[in-house]
């Protein structure tokens, strides 16, 4: 700990206070360390997987259902593939899955909601009539729509989640913006000369980024687990791809007995939806804001 | 005299990200037994944080490094939490600040003094039933001199204007008889005529009551009305301390002396006469009118006249001031002028072109700029200064070498060093921010500039850099300003006109000089006998005005 020299309060850069806050709540920390692991896990899965030939329709009737050991640390499933191996891989698809997913709704949805907020009257009537429409439909229902009308699979999957999860940001970000665009900064900027796009971009936009990446972060968390339900119900990812939620339905057969089919797979969507959440909490507590 | 409560050698320091900072630095302070005691300083000199101490409430990083706080003889640092605890409300108790933020709206008045009473007679192991806290409660608030207790138990707090909601809270202070009574700045986000009337109010009280008064503020016309002893504090220290009049007629130090100069005089030799300008008008304003429709879908809709027959001009290079309390419309005319809203009624023009026509792009803006009151909302966060100051010169379409000389014209202008650049808002004090907005609005180079209470959120010595900046500003740039405010004391001063209005109408105007010294209409003289000022004399030249004159066109504090 330092002393602050001399009569004036030192002045901190917003960086500094920003990651002071971050570095001493030990769920952050914790849940960063967390996403951190899952994605070198996913970039690195061939070098580090035990037995990467099981990542595809690999068949070894012998290993089939063998319980945990050194060998399979995670057991092996009905065909004799690692589990392990396919957790690893698992996390690739994902990941791939987050990205796709709010690679689209994030911009979309963050747009439609600064637009909304800032300029009144009839675009926010039509966004936010939109938005609201779009919010009524069961997402899983509509997901289940996608994955008959189209082939089921891991596109189609993110094209489903896609369409609705936009919907949150833009509902969001309308709300802050709109809080945004009543500052006297705004105005100022206006009465400067400023155009529209300059105001959008340049004086609201950057107000928003840190609620964006909070509330992004914490939607990771829910698009995994949404994507796994998918899978799960035989929508998502063709086998053989190795599939979180795939394969806990596999594994989900030969309960009781064969418990590890199920555990290694859960345990997996476990551990990355909980660091990407303890993460969005710890962000949430370091830029301050409400998500 | 015996003292009620002596702080000796108080040290407090605050713990912020790892850094330690030492908020109070060997405090001493002594208020005597029914004395009056006012500790005046500039924000972040520690004023706040004294009260807190005495009170037990300061904010969990703090950190009371030594010193004693005793009230009565007993040290309250060394006592338990529970008596601690205790003492608040009945020993001691405070006056809130701000009486628009410290209701809960959804709650009655009534309620919100029932809880405190029912929690701090719970405290004390006191039985009371329903009906005797009422009758209770009713009697405080006859004290505070609301004369219908029924209404205003029953009241929600929106249905009570800003007066009556601090008299209110001055109740709530005085529900368990304190002995020692402290207000953190009482009034000031009230008008000046509503803070007159508490001023008198809490004075009344404290010597009918015999009780003790800590005022802790930064208006020192304020301080003259309302304690015997002051305390000058400034970063964390006491720097002087002594008996009002002496303290103010000769003050030791170089800081109470800036202080004291700083209060723009309302009468007497000090008094600067700005030069009556005589050019032709650059804003005129015609029968201007403005109604705000309040339009319903399933109701009635209602509408509220802001505006009311408004017809003035503002002569090229005129400092011209438009007076009036919260509500009188003046940021509404000053709206209309910029072309933000179009009035109702009447015609506007400016410079020669008719305002609310066409035309209004960007020629108008390089003519008409804005400096808000609040330099915290007016700048972007999260953009530096430079960023800040290049939108409007790169959409008046200058390239990029261009735009970066102008900007350090602009902080030269405004007297901030050129590494100021760089920094960003939060980087900034309040008057670094106030040059930085001043420099915004004259970076098109515009003709007119409206400063809508430019200096009201400032303290009283930035206040009077800021003023110095923009007269010389005026002088050297040519500019004409339309200076929007309610502190008369600084428009007497600063303004070359000034015109006051009342309720949407504009009852007076003239040069600051004849207006100040025979005001025609009953509103301007209540206005200005309302001025908290620095001197006797002062208060003598004021004008003279009646009780019932003052209850006719002042707010309805009193129910």
């Amino acid at each position: 700990m330092s002393v602050a020299s001399g009569n004036e309060p030192a002045v901190l850069s917003a960086r500094y206070m920003a990651w002071y806050r971050f570095s001493r709540n030990p769920s952050a920390v914790i849940g960063g360390l967390m996403v951190l692991s899952v994605i070198l896990v996913a970039i690195l899965a061939p070098l580090i997987a035990p037995y990467p030939e099981d990542v595809g329709a690999a068949v070894d009737f012998r290993n089939r259902h063998r319980a945990p050991d050194f060998a399979h640390w995670m057991g092996t499933d009905k065909v004799g593939r690692d589990i392990l191996t396919r957790v690893i891989f698992g996390f690739r698809v994902s990941l791939l899955l987050v990205i796709g997913v709010l690679g689209v709704a994030v911009p979309v949805g963050a747009a439609l909601g600064m637009l909304a907020g800032y300029f009144s009257g009839l675009t926010e009537k039509i966004i936010t009539g939109f938005t609201n429409v779009m919010l009524a439909i069961p997402p899983l229902i509509m997901a289940l729509a996608i994955g008959n009308v189209l082939e089921p699979n891991l596109v189609n999957a993110m094209l489903a989640i896609t369409l609705l999860w936009w919907t949150w940001h833009a509902r969001l970000i309308y709300r802050v913006s709109k809080s945004i665009a009543t500052e006297d900064f705004v105005e100022a900027a206006r009465l400067a000369g400023a155009s529209h796009w300059h105001v959008l971009t340049r004086e609201i936009l950057p107000n928003c980024v840190s609620v964006i990446s909070v509330k992004t972060t914490l939607d990771a968390a829910f698009v995994i687990l949404f994507g796994a339900t998918l899978s799960f119900l035989g929508l998502g990812v063709k086998p053989p791809t190795p599939d979180l939620g795939s394969m806990v339905a596999d594994g989900r057969q030969f309960l009781p007995e064969m418990w590890w089919g199920v555990l290694g797979p859960g345990f997996a969507i476990f551990y990355a939806t909980l660091g990407f959440n303890l993460l969005g909490d710890g962000l949430r507590d370091m830029f301050d804001v409400e998500v | 005299m015996t003292s009620l409560l002596e702080i000796q050698d108080l040290n407090v320091s605050f713990r912020n990200y790892g850094i330690v900072s030492n908020v109070l630095k060997d405090v001493a302070l002594k208020i005597p037994e029914g004395g009056r005691v006012a500790l005046i300083g500039e924000t972040g000199s520690g004023k706040s944080v004294t009260s807190k101490a005495i009170l037990g409430t300061l904010p969990e990083n703090a950190v009371v490094e030594g010193g004693s706080i005793r009230f009565d003889g007993e040290d309250v640092l060394t006592l338990s939490r529970g008596k601690r605890e205790a003492m608040k409300g009945t020993a001691f108790s405070v006056i809130m600040q701000d009486p628009l933020s410290s209701f809960n709206p959804v709650f009655r008045i009534g309620r919100h003094l029932d809880d405190v009473l029912r929690f701090s007679d719970r405290r004390l192991h006191e039985r009371s039933d329903a009906a005797d806290r009422r009758r209770r409660i009713e009697q405080v608030l006859r004290q505070v001199q609301l004369s219908d207790p029924a209404r205003v138990f029953n009241a929600y707090p929106s249905q009570l204007s800003g007066g009556m909601r601090q008299r209110v809270l001055i109740a709530l202070a005085l529900l368990h008889q304190p002995r020692l009574l402290i207000a953190d700045e009482p009034g000031t986000a009230l008008d000046v005529t509503t803070q007159d009337e508490i001023m008198k109010l809490i004075n009344r009280l404290v010597s009918d009551n015999g009780l003790s008064l800590l005022m802790i503020t930064h208006n020192l016309g304020v301080v003259r009305k309302m304690a015997d002893d002051i305390f000058v504090m400034r970063h964390g220290e006491i720097v002087e301390n002594g008996p009002l009049t002496t303290l103010f007629k000769t003050p030791q130090q170089a800081y109470t002396r800036q202080l004291i100069n700083a209060i723009p005089p309302l009468y007497g030799p000090g008094v600067e006469d700005q030069p009556a300008v005589d050019a032709d008008p650059i804003i005129s304003l015609a029968n201007v009118s403005k109604t705000f429709e309040d339009r319903g879908i399933f109701r009635r809709g209602s509408s509220h006249r802001a505006v009311d027959n408004v017809s003035l001009t503002v002569a090229r290079g005129e400092i011209f001031g438009l007076a009036g309390e919260s509500g009188s419309g003046k940021t509404t005319v000053a709206r209309m002028i910029m072309g933000l809203i179009r009035p109702s009624s009447g015609a506007i023009s400016v410079d020669g072109g008719a305002v609310g026509g066409d035309g209004q792009g960007s020629d108008y803006r390089r003519l008409i700029q804005i400096v808000y009151q609040n330099p915290g909302t007016s700048l972007n966060p999260k953009r530096t200064v430079g960023q800040t100051l290049s939108v409007p010169l790169r959409f008046a379409g200058l390239d990029a070498r261009r735009t970066e000389e102008r900007i350090q014209e602009l902080l030269a202008h405004v007297e901030l060093a050129p590494h100021y650049v760089s920094k960003y808002p939060h980087e900034l004090s309040g008057g670094q921010k106030q040059r930085v907005a001043i420099a915004r609005a004259l970076a098109a180079d515009p003709k007119i500039i409206v400063l809508d209470e430019p200096t009201s959120a400032l303290d009283v010595s930035v206040q009077k850099n800021v003023i110095d900046l923009l007269q010389r500003l005026r002088d050297e740039l040519g500019l004409t300003f339309l200076f929007i405010s309610h502190d008369l004391s600084l428009m007497r001063n600063f303004c070359s006109r000034i015109a006051i209005m009342l309720r949407g109408e504009l009852v007076e105007s003239g040069e600051p000089r004849s207006v100040f010294a025979d005001p025609r209409h009953p509103y301007t003289r209540a206005l200005i006998a309302a001025v908290p000022v620095m001197s006797d004399e002062e208060d003598r030249l004021k004008p003279r005005t009646s009780i019932e004159e003052q209850r006719r066109y002042l707010a309805d504090t009193v129910a």
